[in-house]
């Protein structure tokens, strides 16, 4: 029973993570908490569906376009909206407060322009994994074996990106400070764009990924996105090895949570960990001290 | 336009100079015949619900416009103080004059709850943690069948007294219009005292307020606590309100930015600003009521614009205005000061 | 405070209601963004055109105004208030969710306008003694009785309940543990709530297999009855559990999202894409074409009753239709509609209702279908296990 809930833990904890990725690097690289992240999952789900279902491509080369598409998007509204706030600086001042009210607005907009697209209806993704493995008594679809491979796969070219080369250390800069980035000669606004650009681009791969076993619909984002949210604090802001281990932690928790506790409460369970975890551990597991900002 | 508008606010300074309540006591009266002016009770149903929006959104100045904290866990008050009623209603049989403070109460309870988080956290993480707790509320009272679960609680009996039952939207307004005015009113008292410039002092910076003796946690749960009296008040009118239905759907994430919106559209911080904002948003969103496939576009697009091109809101508009005279006005009356005594010094020296 | 006035003012304006004689008006309130609510939406407004292209009824043109409720009870009451107030409406259709349409029941009987409902199934919408509602959908009180009876009588008494918390679902399966309880005396093996929108059943359903029951049943939406379904498999459920779903199976989605796990799978509706009569066939290929859909699902053809059933009373209402004597007008059409009896179109029974302000009377329909999925896929095959009439006093 317990091995059982571990795997089922771990495989819907797997999909928290890899939003978590993505809200983690933003709020790494920007200060911000970006509200409408779970509304470019939705829009990289959908990229997948189009690509998948109507342009027959396979699935890795959709999951790629589907994030490169999702990236420019990400990098379009960030130049054209978010940028205004914050270059006035970020995290806690007054315009940090108005970006998250922007990022709700932006989450209600993108939403609808998608229903406008797409309907309300909802798809699925036909990929044809094969048969699923057997772990304890439990049948688990390849899909999430992809979840597993690409999430792990990502952060660690994430990882060898931000360290080994020459952008990476500038986004590091970034992400540190950027005035003073801005003094060593780093091009901070084109950074601050890469690096919203590759936030949305994992949110996508997280939509393809779970397309096939969760479907396509519009109102897809808000649920994984607070879920996100909440692993993502649970590992620490800002922390990547934190975002997944993050993710894990709340998957296994509610499910563990659903399993002994009580079934109809399973949503709470994410919530009370993220509020625990602030209130004990306000930095999360992973995350650095909470960077003060005037 | 403008001599007209700057009329009206002489005109009110010397109402207060006469009596600081005189203002109020001509607004009320001033509104009290409203339901017979309107063409239908439809649009007596609309101001009471922004009469209940604009008490919610003052509520949330408070706490957010006046002390600065960064919370969306507004509507989980909010709703607690719905249910607290509906509850004592339907389960108990309470009359309203019983629910409504005990509503009250609930919501300031749990607004020590939220309020508590925003010793250690700031800005986003408060953002996140508030966020949590009203996900926790909703997803609670929806699952929960001694509160109706999905399907809601109905039946919440309309106020009575004297016997005599506020059924009709006609009969509400007189309830729930002079409870608004003295919200309002109440809010401007609190930003004028000691508490509403420690409030600010927070707000402005928690370091320095700490180093002029404010005690900065204090004064954050007590802006939580205020702001939950608020919503615990509009969530108790709302409740009570015909049909007397609360349902979860009522106080999603969605009903949360439209609050937001309220406040962030009048003017964070301002309280006329507020009220502004929840009558517009209000009116806007039943006009656009038809068009119904781009309504919440058009509502998205409003929040994103209000905070990129109007960053201080429709009260920040006003506030510069009248601020901007009075600051004319006073340099002016300096000006004469000044001139009187530069006229009159020769006098002086001369007798 | 001058500035508050100024903009009520202008409200009141910009609000001002307008009415025109001649015109027969109808208020639609509904969850437009949603799965299928924009296509009934669209069906609705194309049979009213339809309508008056034919000349209208009796002469006057229905004039239909849509609004979309999202599902929101406030959003919904604020709706039946403006039709009722403000475009003065002769009747009001909605909703099609449960919670909205509970409260409306009292805005509309406050404002004595006639409401008819398309498909909402809680029970408790016509125990409010209000003389003013119709439901022409099958009552939750009639499904539970037959799903209880067939689970009881041909599958086992070992049932794990799973719903989501909308009104609709949650009714539905409540009935249905309650009956279980009242008449056979068994207690569910598990219970237990999920989100609307939830996405991963597993922990529910790992818990349900180690239970070993004889059948699962599952309450809510479409997409979420399809998640279930597959992830039954996924925890390795055996196939010989029998799956149940609420009514809200019918919708094509199903079938088509869930694939081979819909096998077997039955639930109760008011009308099944199988059923073999001409009207069927022809209404089946009519919306299939017209609106795309795949299958066509029983909130399809309520909503085509329902305005079969408005179409015969306001012919049968004597309208004047002129501004003065809207609150006759609304009373001759909640009449007229009262006196509808034994309609038979689309629905799997005859639709009656009568005067008394009692469920008996208003809910119109009782003869719930028991469908059974026999193929899954795009092109989904579904068989007719049972059809029942429900005596009319049942499960009150």
């Amino acid at each position: 029973m317990l091995v059982d809930f571990l795997v089922v833990g771990v495989s819907i904890g797997l999909v928290y993570a890899i939003v978590a990725l993505g809200i983690s690097l933003i709020y790494s690289g920007l200060d911000i908490v970006h509200f409408a992240h779970g509304e470019f999952v939705m829009f990289g789900a959908f990229f997948g569906l189009v690509l998948v279902n109507d342009s027959g491509l396979n699935y890795p080369i959709s999951i790629f376009l589907a994030m490169i598409f999702a990236g420019l998007m990400g990098v379009v509204v960030e130049r054209v909206f978010y940028r205004r706030l914050t270059s006035k600086g970020g995290g806690y001042t007054v315009a940090g407060m108005g970006m998250i009210i922007c990022g709700f607005g932006m989450a209600i907009i993108l939403q609808n322009i998608a229903f406008l697209i797409w309907g309300a209806e909802g798809h699925a993704i036909n990929v044809d994994f094969g048969t699923p493995m057997k772990i304890g008594t439990v049948n688990l679809p390849k899909s999430y074996l992809w979840i597993l491979c690409v999430s792990v796969g990502l952060m660690a070219i994430l990882h060898l990106f931000l360290k080994n080369t020459k952008a990476g250390l500038a986004i590091r800069a970034v992400a540190a400070n950027k005035d003073i980035a801005y003094l060593m000669g780093i091009n901070v606004p084109l950074m601050i764009s890469l690096i919203f650009g590759l936030a949305c681009g994992l949110a996508a791969v997280g939509g393809v990924l779970i397309g096939p076993i969760n479907y396509v619909q519009v109102e897809m984002g808000y649920l994984i996105l607070i879920k996100g949210f909440a692993a993502a604090v649970v590992g620490g802001f800002g922390s990547l090895p934190g975002a997944i281990l993050g993710g894990l932690m709340v998957g296994i928790f509610e499910t563990l949570g659903a399993g002994y506790i009580s079934g109809s409460h399973k949503d709470i369970y994410a919530f009370l960990l993220l509020i625990a975890v602030l209130v004990i551990m306000p930095t999360g597991l992973f995350g650095q001290l909470a960077k003060s900002k005037a | 336009m403008q001599n007209f508008i700057s009329g009206i606010a002489g005109f009110f300074t010397r109402l207060k100079s006469i009596h600081p309540l005189l203002p109020w006591g001509i607004a009320l009266v001033v509104l009290l015949p409203l339901p017979q002016f309107t063409v239908n009770n439809y649009q007596v149903y609309l101001i009471n619900f922004i009469c209940i929006m604009i008490i919610l959104a003052t509520g949330l100045n408070i706490v957010k416009g006046f002390a600065g904290q960064v919370t969306v866990g507004h509507v989980a008050l909010y709703a607690i103080g719905a249910y607290t009623s509906a509850v004592l209603s339907t389960k108990f049989g309470m009359p309203f004059y019983v629910n409504l403070p005990v509503s009250i109460l609930a919501a300031m309870i749990a607004g020590v709850l939220v309020g508590i988080p925003s010793f250690r956290l700031e800005g986003a993480y408060l953002a996140l943690a508030t966020l949590a707790f009203a996900q926790a509320v909703e997803v609670y009272i929806r699952v929960t069948n001694y509160l109706g679960a999905a399907s809601g609680i109905g039946g919440i009996k309309a106020p009575e007294f004297f016997g005599y039952s506020l059924r009709k939207y006609d009969d509400y307004f007189y309830l729930v219009m002079p409870i608004m005015l003295a919200a309002v009113y109440a809010s401007f008292a609190i930003l004028r005292s000691a508490t509403g410039r420690a409030f600010m002092a927070v707000r402005e910076d928690p370091i320095s307020a700490a180093s002029m003796g404010i005690n900065v946690r204090r004064y954050k749960l007590i802006a939580f606590v205020m702001s939950a009296f608020y919503a615990g008040l509009a969530g108790s009118l709302y409740a009570h309100m015909l049909p007397g239905y609360v349902h979860p759907n009522n106080f999603t994430v969605i009903e949360m930015v439209t609050v937001l919106l309220m406040v962030v559209l009048g003017g964070i911080g301002n309280i006329w600003g507020g009220v502004i904002g929840a009558i517009i948003v209000t009116i806007v969103a039943d006009i656009t009521r038809e068009y119904y496939f781009y309504q919440l576009l058009l509502f998205g697009a409003v929040i994103v614009g209000t905070v990129l091109f109007m960053p201080k809101g429709i009260g920040g508009i006003i506030d510069r205005y009248f601020v901007n005279r009075r600051f004319i006005a006073a340099r002016e009356e300096t000006a004469e000061v000044k001139r009187g005594i530069v006229g009159g010094s020769p006098d002086e020296s001369s007798g | 405070m001058k500035k508050t006035l100024t903009c009520l003012v202008v409200a009141g304006l910009l609000a001002s209601g307008s009415s025109w004689a001649g015109e027969i008006r109808i208020g639609a309130t509904m969850r437009m963004i949603s799965e299928n609510g924009q296509k009934y939406g669209q069906m609705m407004q194309d049979e009213f055109d339809a309508i008056n292209a034919r000349g209208g009824i009796n002469g006057n043109t229905v004039e239909l105004i849509l609004l979309n409720d999202e599902c929101k009870s406030d959003k919904g009451v604020a709706n039946a208030n403006k039709f009722a107030y403000q475009d003065n409406v002769h009747l009001i259709i909605g909703s099609t969710c449960s919670s909205v349409s509970l409260p409306i029941v009292d805005v509309t009987a406050q404002a004595e306008v006639p409401q008819i409902i398309p498909h909402s199934t809680n029970d408790q919408i016509t125990k409010k003694d209000s003389a003013w509602v119709f439901r022409v959908p099958i009552s939750a009180r009639y499904y539970k009785g037959v799903v209880a009876k067939y689970l009881h009588d041909k599958v086992g008494d070992q049932v794990a309940y799973v719903y989501a918390s909308d009104a609709a679902a949650m009714s539905e399966t409540q009935g249905i543990i309650q009956q279980m309880r009242d008449v056979y005396g068994v207690e569910p093996v598990y219970e237990a709530q999920t989100q609307e929108k939830e996405i991963d059943f597993r922990s529910h359903l790992l818990k349900i297999k180690d239970l070993e029951p004889d059948a699962i049943y599952f309450g809510g939406l479409q997409e979420p009855i399809a998640r279930f379904l597959v992830q039954s498999y996924e925890v390795g459920i055996p196939a010989s559990v029998v799956r149940a779903a609420s009514s809200a199976a019918s919708n094509a989605p199903v079938p088509k999202l869930a694939g081979d796990a819909v096998q077997g799978v039955f639930f109760s509706a008011a009308y099944s894409d199988s059923d073999t009569r001409p009207i069927a066939q022809l209404f089946n290929s009519y919306v299939r074409n017209r609106y795309g859909i795949g299958g066509v699902d029983h909130d399809f053809s309520q909503a085509y009753d329902l305005i079969r059933i408005v179409e015969i009373a306001l012919g049968n209402a004597d309208l004047s239709l002129e501004d003065d004597d809207l609150a006759a007008d609304r009373t001759a059409i909640r009449d007229a509609i009262a006196n509808v009896q034994g309609y038979e179109g689309l629905a799997s029974g005859p639709i009656s209702f009568c005067a008394d302000s009692t469920p008996q009377c208003r809910d119109g329909n009782r003869t719930p279908v028991l469908i059974q999925y026999i193929e899954g896929g795009e092109d989904f095959k579904v068989g007719i296990l049972d059809r029942v009439t429900m005596p009319i006093e049942f499960g009150l």
